[in-house]
């Protein structure tokens, strides 16, 4: 089954080809089924692969296909690591876009562009699983600009509107600065390393020195924060809601946001090894969650709360990684794959039972109408909040534990701060939707449950939240998944000292206490108006403001960075309209100067024409004569 | 006393100027046409001066002259052609008439 | 006898210079075409006193014989009213003189350079030595010479042609 590796990918790139190509005349609603199927063989055969590593000692493979390049010292490989770390993510990339799909097939079922949208996804997962699946960062990169290019096409999916192209830009644009630094690292490796291979770097690493290494680190994680939306590179998630609700759930939650976060767990034996950047990692991730959990306190679009949420979540995957806990990172990753996307396609099963509406102030009181939305997204929400035992609480104690097990209390306690927060958004989220009494009597009319094909692929994501933590973590540092991924991160002495499980249970129990902090804060604020959401927004004014407008970072990067760069390019039209377009301009009214005035010789009178003939003759004679009287010499 | 070669050369590059000056100032195309064939005639006269010189060694001048002849006797026809159609068209020979050609 | 020869040649040499004189400044331009006619005779004589008769033998047929009833042909079809002398030179004449006047200066050069050459006249006759060269090194060019007279024909009876209706 590893040495069929790439039929993984193969199976979407060709639904892509046949939806692309053959989608609009003929196979109309076909498409989604074809998509669907594809992703589902590929789901089964990830599994497969994984089943192979598990059962033969989670060892890494290489598939190799063929050589892509060649040139003097400078090779690379289309070549496929199957380890466990790729298999992990092979695993939830493939589920979770199965499901995601499906439940597209209902989603989607209206809109004209069915087909399209597809096409794309399908394209978007063969990108995505390049991007896991590759043994060499220029391979990855290929996969990195791929997923890149689908979130642009998917999230200005209906770009009849202003606002999802205007999004689909300042996501690519926002992107593409990450990509700068992905590619400045990935030069730099190849010029300290001599190679972009994985495997051939970490096994050099001693022969770079540490400054080599912090600029490569340094240069993959912009790259990582362009891709996971980290700050200050974190604005265009938030917009990026402007695309269909499955995308959301797929590219901004599940999959392509965790590119970053799997691009600096691959290359924890650089990033171990240059001493500042986790540092660097761990600040950064931390900063962005608390910073983003307050913006989610506030949001009324009930698809910006989980936005806010992803970037907030995914800042602590990237403070695993900077504690020097990639384990955790990548199980937090598994698990937030799990229920962020259930809480994202919950949010869109909402909005389609009420015709596209997405303003929490108008919702109210829906359990009973979509029952079984709800007591998915309960599920979900619970998980968001780290209740215990559903899968979100093991993963993210984990990571506040390694916080402060390895010293880093600081971090810790941010961690903790932004639980908090975290729980009170989310039930905030919850309440105003579910709960209470409808605010809008027509739209709670005319809501309904979504039809089966949409509460399927939900019922399925709430069974993995609940089990996943449980089934993968536990006992903690102790469970399946350390074992597995362990050896990937293993080299010199990562068998520290083993916490005693007194410690644990503590830090447990404070993770826990956070968020049930959390959770009681909400419901005391929502349910029994104490203190009053209303009172409290009002008293704290200038402060609410501010969080309400997002930190006014969007209008800092538009006054300070966007006009900046129009009044240099507003220069440099002027260059090449005055100075470029000028020296060309000039050169032809040269070329009709010269052209006119040599016209002058023209003179049509045939006495001249024999006067300049005799006047050659009277030249050859001149030379002619002054050779033979030795005046020239030859 | 034989006459010298000098002289037949002198003779020859004074015709020539002659009829250099002829094309260069007269008027009438026919004219120019005639100035023409004196220009022919005294570079045989000069070809054939050196052929005779040097008869010993290389007799191939007169060859030469025997060609343009030939050249010439074309040349009128065809100069003449051309002046008859331009005076169908105009009814000049004029030279400083006939500038259509002008740029 | 070369008084004789030096006689001659000064007699030719009045005859050729005059006439090519007059036949750039003549008034009346049959008076131009006679004038020719006679240069073309004294080169012709010329050739005689080099000793190439069978070439004076060409010039006379060939010159004075058809390129003058040529050109007289072309005067005649060209008739022109007569015209004041101020039109008689090219407007360019200023420019000519410039010109022409350091070519006359090469020509004096020239012309006095070979003063000390050694005689003219070769021995014997050219005719032997002249068929020789056409009909064995030059038969080429002496056929290609003939297309080219058939070449000059055509092209002039197609240029005079009338188009008729």
């Amino acid at each position: 089954m590893i040495q069929n590796v790439w039929l993984i990918p193969a199976l979407p790139l060709a639904a892509f080809f046949i939806n692309g190509l053959l989608g609009r005349r003929w196979l109309h609603r076909w498409t989604g089924v074809i998509a669907s199927a594809a992703v589902g063989l590929s789901a089964l055969l990830a599994i497969g692969v994984f089943l192979e590593v598990q059962g033969g000692g989670h060892e890494s493979t290489t598939v190799t296909l063929y050589e892509w390049i060649g040139v003097g010292d400078f090779h690379i490989n289309v070549a496929a690591l199957v380890d466990p770390l790729s298999s992990v993510m092979l695993l939830v990339v493939t589920v979770v876009s199965f499901l995601i799909f499906v439940y597209s097939n209902a989603y989607m079922e209206h809109d004209h562009g069915f087909y399209r949208f597809f096409t794309w996804l399908s394209l978007f997962v063969f990108a995505m699983l390049i991007l896991v699946m590759a043994d060499n960062y220029l391979l990855m990169f290929v996969g990195w600009e791929g997923v890149g290019l689908c979130s642009y096409l998917l999230i200005g999916f209906w770009f009849e509107r202003p606002e999802p192209y205007v999004a689909a830009k300042k996501a690519f644009v926002m992107n593409r600065i990450g990509d700068w630094g992905y590619t400045i690292g990935m030069i730099t490796t190849f010029l300290v390393f001599g190679s972009m291979q994985f495997t051939e770097v970490f096994e050099h690493v001693d022969i770079a020195t540490e400054a080599n290494l912090t600029l490569i680190c340094l240069a993959f994680f912009i790259g990582a924060s362009g891709k996971s939306a980290q700050l200050p590179l974190h604005s265009w998630l938030p917009d990026a809601m402007e695309g269909p609700t499955p995308v959301s759930a797929l590219i901004h939650a599940a999959t392509m946001v965790t590119a970053g976060v799997y691009l600096v767990a691959r290359s924890m034996p650089l990033f171990e090894a240059a001493g500042p950047s986790l540092a660097v990692v761990g600040a950064v991730g931390a900063v962005t969650a608390i910073f983003a959990a307050t913006i989610a306190l506030v949001q009324f679009d009930i698809k910006r709360v989980m936005a806010y949420s992803t970037v907030s979540q995914l800042g602590y995957m990237f403070l695993a990684l900077g504690v020097g806990a990639p384990v955790a990172a990548i199980f937090h990753l598994a698990t937030h794959a799990f229920f962020k996307a259930l809480l994202f396609l919950g949010s869109g099963s909402v909005i389609h039972g009420l015709g596209g509406e997405q303003d929490m102030r108008k919702m109210g009181g829906l359990r009973r109408k979509l029952p079984v939305t709800y007591w998915t997204m309960l599920v979900a929400g619970g998980a968001l909040a780290a209740l215990p035992p559903l899968a979100g609480f093991w993963s993210k104690d984990e990571i506040v534990a390694a916080a402060f097990l390895g010293g880093y209390p600081v971090l810790w306690a941010i961690g903790i701060l932004t639980a908090v927060l975290t729980a009170f958004y989310v039930t905030r989220a919850m309440w105003l939707t579910f709960h209470g009494e409808p605010r809008d009597h027509h739209l709670y009319d005319h809501a309904h449950e979504s039809p089966a094909v949409m509460t399927l692929p939900l019922v399925a994501l709430a069974v993995g939240t609940a089990v996943l933590g449980i089934a993968i973590g536990f006992p903690p540092e102790a469970g399946f998944i350390h074992h597995f991924l362990g050896p990937v991160f293993e080299h010199e002495g990562a068998a520290e000292h083993a916490p005693e499980a007194a410690t644990i249970l503590a830090l447990a129990a404070v993770s826990v206490a956070a968020g049930v902090l959390g959770i009681l804060i909400g419901l005391s604020m929502y349910v029994r108006h104490r203190p009053d959401p209303a009172a409290v927004s009002r008293a704290t004014g200038p402060f609410y403001r501010l969080l309400v407008n997002k930190y006014f970072i969007d209008e800092l990067y538009d006054r300070r960075i966007v006009e900046a760069l129009r009044a240099a390019f507003g220069a440099m039209w002027a260059f090449d309209i005055h100075i470029i377009d000028g020296l060309a301009n000039r050169f032809g009214w040269l070329a009709a100067v010269g052209g006119s005035g040599l016209r002058r010789a023209q003179t049509g009178i045939v006495g001249n024409y024999a006067l300049t003939i005799v006047a050659g003759l009277l030249v050859i004679l001149v030379a002619y004569g002054g050779y033979a009287a030795g005046v020239f010499t030859r | 006393m034989a006459v010298p070669l000098g002289a037949f050369i002198a003779v020859s590059a004074v015709l020539f100027f002659i009829g250099t000056a002829g094309v260069l100032v007269r008027r009438n195309a026919v004219v120019i046409l005639m100035s023409v064939e004196l220009m022919l005639n005294a570079t045989n006269l000069a070809l054939v001066a050196f052929s005779r010189r040097f008869a010993s060694i290389d007799e191939r001048g007169s060859v030469f002259v025997v060609f343009i002849f030939v050249v010439a006797a074309a040349e009128v026809a065809v100069g003449l052609a051309i002046i008859l159609s331009a005076y169908r068209n105009r009814p000049t020979v004029d030279v400083d008439e006939i500038r259509q050609m002008k740029g | 006898m070369d008084i004789l020869g030096a006689a001659f040649f000064a007699l030719l040499t009045i005859g050729t210079i005059g006439a090519g004189v007059g036949v750039v400044l003549a008034n009346r331009i049959t008076t131009s075409a006679l004038l020719m006619a006679f240069t073309f005779l004294n080169v012709a004589g010329m050739f005689v006193l080099l000793g190439a008769e069978t070439v004076a033998m060409f010039q006379v047929l060939i010159y004075v014989g058809a390129i003058t009833v040529l050109i007289l042909y072309g005067v005649m079809f060209t008739p022109q009213s007569p015209r004041p002398y101020g039109l008689f030179f090219q407007t360019q004449k200023y420019w000519a003189a410039l010109f022409v006047v350091p070519i006359a200066i090469f020509v004096a050069l020239v012309a006095f350079e070979f003063r000390d050459s050694g005689a003219a006249s070769g021995s014997g006759g050219d005719l032997v030595p002249l068929a020789t060269s056409i009909f064995g090194d030059f038969a080429f060019p002496f056929e290609v010479a003939s297309v080219l007279l058939l070449a000059a024909m055509v092209g002039a009876i197609v240029l005079v042609k009338r188009d008729e209706e």
